[in-house]
């Protein structure tokens, strides 16, 4: 990754693709150039980018912006790369990256949390319990059939079939592996000994298991396989419930088993923000407080702080809107987010102002 | 000779006995064999309906006329794209696949054009993905020309090369030596012979073979993936630092959404591009035939 | 002269894009090379290390802690699904190249092959939306049950959990019907060309046509046939687009049944580039290159023996398939 672009290499650069003889064309549309912004990254993020765009575009006519489900680790590394001016993520980057590329900045945009979806043909409608050790025990192999005693304790009452578990994880560099995981690791100390968290991580090797590209590739395997676990943003619960799919209560670090509501997110939310620091780079998973549902995030944009002078003033614009028009009911509603609260907002802000 | 004797001499009856079993596995294997042919047929109606059926009741008006936005959209930038790279990766590859080709086809026998005959073979069976993955290397990171209409172009080039090497060969070939001969006769010289009077004579034949790799560069996706990105607008006219859409893209992506109008996407894109390969393919076909049976 | 030196220089492109693209992938894996030395074909763990620890030194290399790239599933799985894929092709590419050029009339012969071998033409992620649209579902609802209760009863491989669709067989099958033209149309087009005498000789003799056809035909294409499925082999090895979607992207370990979803070291590279990227040290992105070197190699060992062969036993005739 260390391939840097020399003004020799640029050179070259330039004129071999002047070979491609194509270069008329270069000149009569860059003449009317409006500024392009490239977001890519999240796929939880994307339904809620896709929201945002066109309204931002209607009153923001001179910038275009494309946006991209890719997976959070994609956002984070053509953010550093400069491929994309807008990488979104569901986690924060590390210290050793930030270490090596102090000029990008992790800025919350909204607040999300992730549901623990199932396929349990006649059981989709109940609300399963899980915890994040029973969880663990599934992914990493210990607990192999829906009818084993750990969950069938955690649900008296309900008959869970003889069946296989079929694990769906995410291939993609995923901020939602990096939260799910870190669900796992701060409940269950096993886990965190043995893998640990991240973006992409070291799935124990369990018979059967599937890897599914992004949260929309999670939904279909989900849907199409029978007696499969997942875990999916919250942004696709419209598509989760379409699909009738299974949605689990979780068992919060106070004890109490809680779905993912404007009520158990904005009680996580309480109990952490304070904590934030000033680069904002901190988890919100596994919070205390009786009502806090344990997993939610921070929805970050990362984004280089030194950009073209154009490109900057179009980026610092539309963050200030999306902090603010872009926190909107009207905007959180359908995908299930929650806004940052006031004390974030400003944090966000002052990171904004760092854009030149 | 003597077990033909020993047939004709055995009696009647036993012979006829003989003959019935054989003749049982004989149309065992006929009937086998052609079950393996219509396997493949039904196979292939099998996805030309899933593709053109599906796709045909995805495309719109809007497919054409409007860009992709989000999981909806049309497909404009998409087409805008294909068509882009494509045609950068023939601008590039034509030059070199036929002066290649024309080598191996006029010097046959020297070592060095059964050398590129024999790599152009090898180079036909690289995958793709390596291909891509070179690409993204050398010209997304160390060029640092990020994703880009130069980029997708170059690793599409590499794929079309040896399509148009062999297939301009072929056709070169195909010019009979009278011909040649006739031209040296006249007094003409090796550049003379080759481009003014084989080259012209084999050109259908050429051209067929850059369409068929068009076919191909418009249907390859693995390539594409992490040199020419994807975008959701039209070209901005920038050779590099700019990503463009391209349709096989929309197809991978699309189909894997679990809404309805991102699927719908997939199978119009799916439904262009499998109409457009496919229609090269019969037009070749058609021209190739015409000449053969001259 | 001038003419043909500069053809000659312009034609060496290729040689050198070939050379360049492999030593480019060696160049880059160099590291990763060293690295993970002969253990990354034997190794079933690919594992990009803690991502969010500081990285450490390990062998000299700086790596994230408890980082390992071993790609032995990816080799079973690439074997696996490329060996099926040519147990069903080879022969329904025999049957119906025999149908196409004994059983069916020549006027009609040159179409229906064209119909049959547009197949080739058909884009590889075309192939991938049909497999994981409607083949998936109808594999893992009628197909799998059915076959493992049969089956299943025999082999052990063959037996359940039928699990979720997304499975070695569902790859194989559509690498097959990829590849299946290859050999129908190079086998075809040998059995057109050989001789008639040969035929005559063999109905003289009081052989069914078949028998002819099984006896003395098929033999004297018996090299084209290897020629043309080490050249399906090669294509099947390398094949991406179709497979990623349908394969179900196994991770670190092995297929126990034909059920069990797989991955293969082209597909693989699709899909981890971006993981790979969030390795701050690069060694994760380099072995990913070491993958794509690995590859490089076997499809060019693997497609110059598929040319040799044809080559020299068809003394230098140009065979069907491109």
């Amino acid at each position: 990754m260390s391939m840097k672009t020399g003004a020799s290499r640029r050179k070259t650069s330039v004129v071999l693709a002047a070979t491609l003889a194509m270069g008329t064309m270069m000149v009569s549309h860059a003449a009317l150039a409006q500024t392009r912004l490239l977001e890519t990254g999240s796929s939880l993020l994307y339904p809620l980018f896709n929201l945002w765009v066109p309204v931002y575009g209607k009153s923001h006519p001179g910038v275009q912006i494309t946006t991209q489900s890719t997976g959070s680790g994609t956002g984070i590394s053509e953010a550093v790369s400069g491929i994309a001016q807008i990488g979104a993520s569901d986690a924060y980057m590390s210290n050793a990256q930030i270490k090596m590329h102090p000029a990008i900045l992790n800025i919350p945009l909204t607040i999300s949390s992730q549901m623990i979806n199932y396929n349990l043909p006649g059981l989709n409608g109940r609300h399963l319990r899980l915890s994040g050790p029973v969880l663990a025990d599934m992914y990493s192999g210990k607990i192999r059939y829906w009818d084993a005693p750990a969950v069938r304790a955690m649900n008296p009452g309900v008959r869970l079939p003889h069946q296989q578990i079929v694990l769906i994880h995410r291939t993609d560099g995923s901020g939602d592996t990096f939260i799910f995981s870190q669900y796992l690791s701060f409940s269950t100390p096993s886990w965190n000994n043995s893998v640990g968290y991240g973006t992409t991580i070291s799935w124990p090797a369990v018979q059967g298991g599937i890897g599914a590209e992004g949260n929309p590739g999670m939904v279909n395997a989900c849907k199409g396989t029978p007696y499969s676990i997942a875990y999916i943003g919250i942004s696709f619960k419209q598509a989760i419930e379409k699909a009738g799919l299974g949605e689990a209560m979780l068992k919060n670090r106070a004890g109490r088993f809680v779905l993912p509501e404007p009520k158990t997110i904005g009680a996580a939310v309480q109990a952490m923000a304070s904590h934030t620091p000033a680069d904002e780079r901190i988890s919100l998973v596994f919070a205390p407080g009786a009502e806090s549902y344990p997993i939610i995030n921070y929805e970050y944009a990362i984004v280089n702080a030194n950009q073209d002078g154009k490109t900057a003033g179009a980026v610092k614009e539309f963050f200030s809107w999306a902090l603010s028009h872009g926190n909107s009911p009207y905007f959180m509603k359908q995908v299930g987010f929650v806004p940052l609260p006031p004390a974030i907002v400003k944090l966000s802000e002052a990171q904004i102002a760092k854009i030149h | 000779m003597s077990t033909v004797t020993s047939t004709l001499e055995r009696p009647l009856s036993k012979r006829r006995q003989i003959r019935l079993s054989r003749r049982i596995v004989s149309l065992g294997g006929w009937t086998l064999s052609g079950l393996c042919l219509l396997v493949l047929s039904v196979l292939m109606v099998w996805i030309l309906m899933v593709v053109f059926l599906r796709g045909a009741g995805a495309l719109k008006w809007a497919t054409f006329a409007t860009i992709t936005q989000g999981n909806g959209g049309g497909l404009k930038n998409a087409i805008e794209g294909t068509l882009v790279l494509s045609v950068g990766a023939l601008l590039l590859a034509v030059p070199f696949g036929v002066a290649s080709g024309i080598y191996a086809a006029e010097y046959p026998n020297s070592p060095w054009a059964k050398t590129i005959r024999f790599l152009a073979d090898v180079l036909v069976g690289v995958p793709s993905i390596v291909v891509g993955y070179f690409g993204y290397v050398a010209m997304v990171q160390w060029m640092g020309w990020n994703f880009s209409v130069a980029g997708g172009s170059i690793a599409l080039a590499i794929i079309c090369l040896p399509y148009i090497c062999r297939t301009t060969e072929l056709a070169l070939r195909q010019v009979s030596n009278d011909l040649r001969d006739a031209a040296y006769s006249l007094g003409a010289n090796e550049r003379r012979v080759v481009l003014g009077v084989c080259l012209p004579a084999a050109m259908p034949s050429v051209l067929t073979g850059v369409l068929l790799a068009l076919a191909v560069s418009v249907g390859e996706t693995a390539p594409l993936l992490y040199t020419a990105g994807w975008s959701n607008f039209m070209w901005d006219g920038h050779l590099i630092k700019s990503p463009i859409g391209y349709l096989t893209y929309a197809i991978w992506t699309f189909i894997n959404e679990p809404f309805a109008s991102a699927n719908r996407l997939a199978y119009a894109a799916a439904f262009l591009v499998t109409g457009f390969v496919l229609i090269i393919n019969v037009l070749a076909r058609f021209v190739l035939e015409r000449r053969a049976r001259q | 002269m001038k003419f043909r030196a500069w053809l000659a220089l312009v034609a060496g492109i290729l040689p050198v894009i070939l050379l360049s693209v492999v030593l480019f992938l060696a160049l880059y894996s160099k590291q990763a090379i060293h690295f993970n030395g002969w253990g990354f074909v034997v190794r079933n763990t690919w594992n990009l290390g803690n991502l969010y620890m500081d990285p450490i030194m390990r062998h000299g290399f700086q790596v994230q802690p408890g980082a390992t790239y071993g790609i032995l599933f990816l080799i079973v799985g690439t074997l696996l699904s490329t060996l099926f894929a040519l147990l069903f092709a080879v022969p329904v590419g025999i049957g119906a190249a025999i149908f196409l050029a004994e059983a069916i009339p020549s006027h009609l012969r040159t179409w229906i092959s064209f119909f049959v071998e547009l197949l080739m033409a058909i884009p590889s992620v075309v192939f991938g939306l049909w497999g994981y649209v409607v083949v998936i579902p109808f594999l893992s609802r009628h197909f799998f049950p059915l076959l493992a209760a049969t089956l299943g009863r025999l082999i052990p491989f063959f037996a359940g959990p039928t699990g979720s669709g997304y499975s070695l067989l569902t790859a194989s099958i559509v690498l097959a019907l990829m590849i299946v033209p290859i050999i129908a149309a190079t086998l075809r087009d040998a059995l057109v060309s050989q001789p008639v005498s040969l035929r005559e000789a063999a109905l003289g003799l009081g052989a069914t046509r078949f028998e002819a056809l099984w006896k003395v035909i098929l033999p004297g294409a018996r090299k084209t046939l290897i020629g043309a499925t080490f050249l399906a082999l090669g294509r099947a090895l390398g094949e991406t687009m179709a497979v990623l979607m349908v394969s179900g992207n196994a991770l670190n370990y092995l297929p126990h049944n034909i059920y069990d979803p797989i991955s293969t070291m082209a597909a693989f590279i699709v899909s981890q580039l971006d993981s790979a990227l969030q390795d701050p040290t690069g060694m994760a992105v380099r072995s990913l290159a070491e993958i794509a070197f690995v590859l490089a190699i076997i499809s060019v060992i693997v497609n110059g023996l598929a040319r040799l062969l044809l080559l020299v036993w068809n003394n230098g005739q140009r065979t069907a398939a491109v």
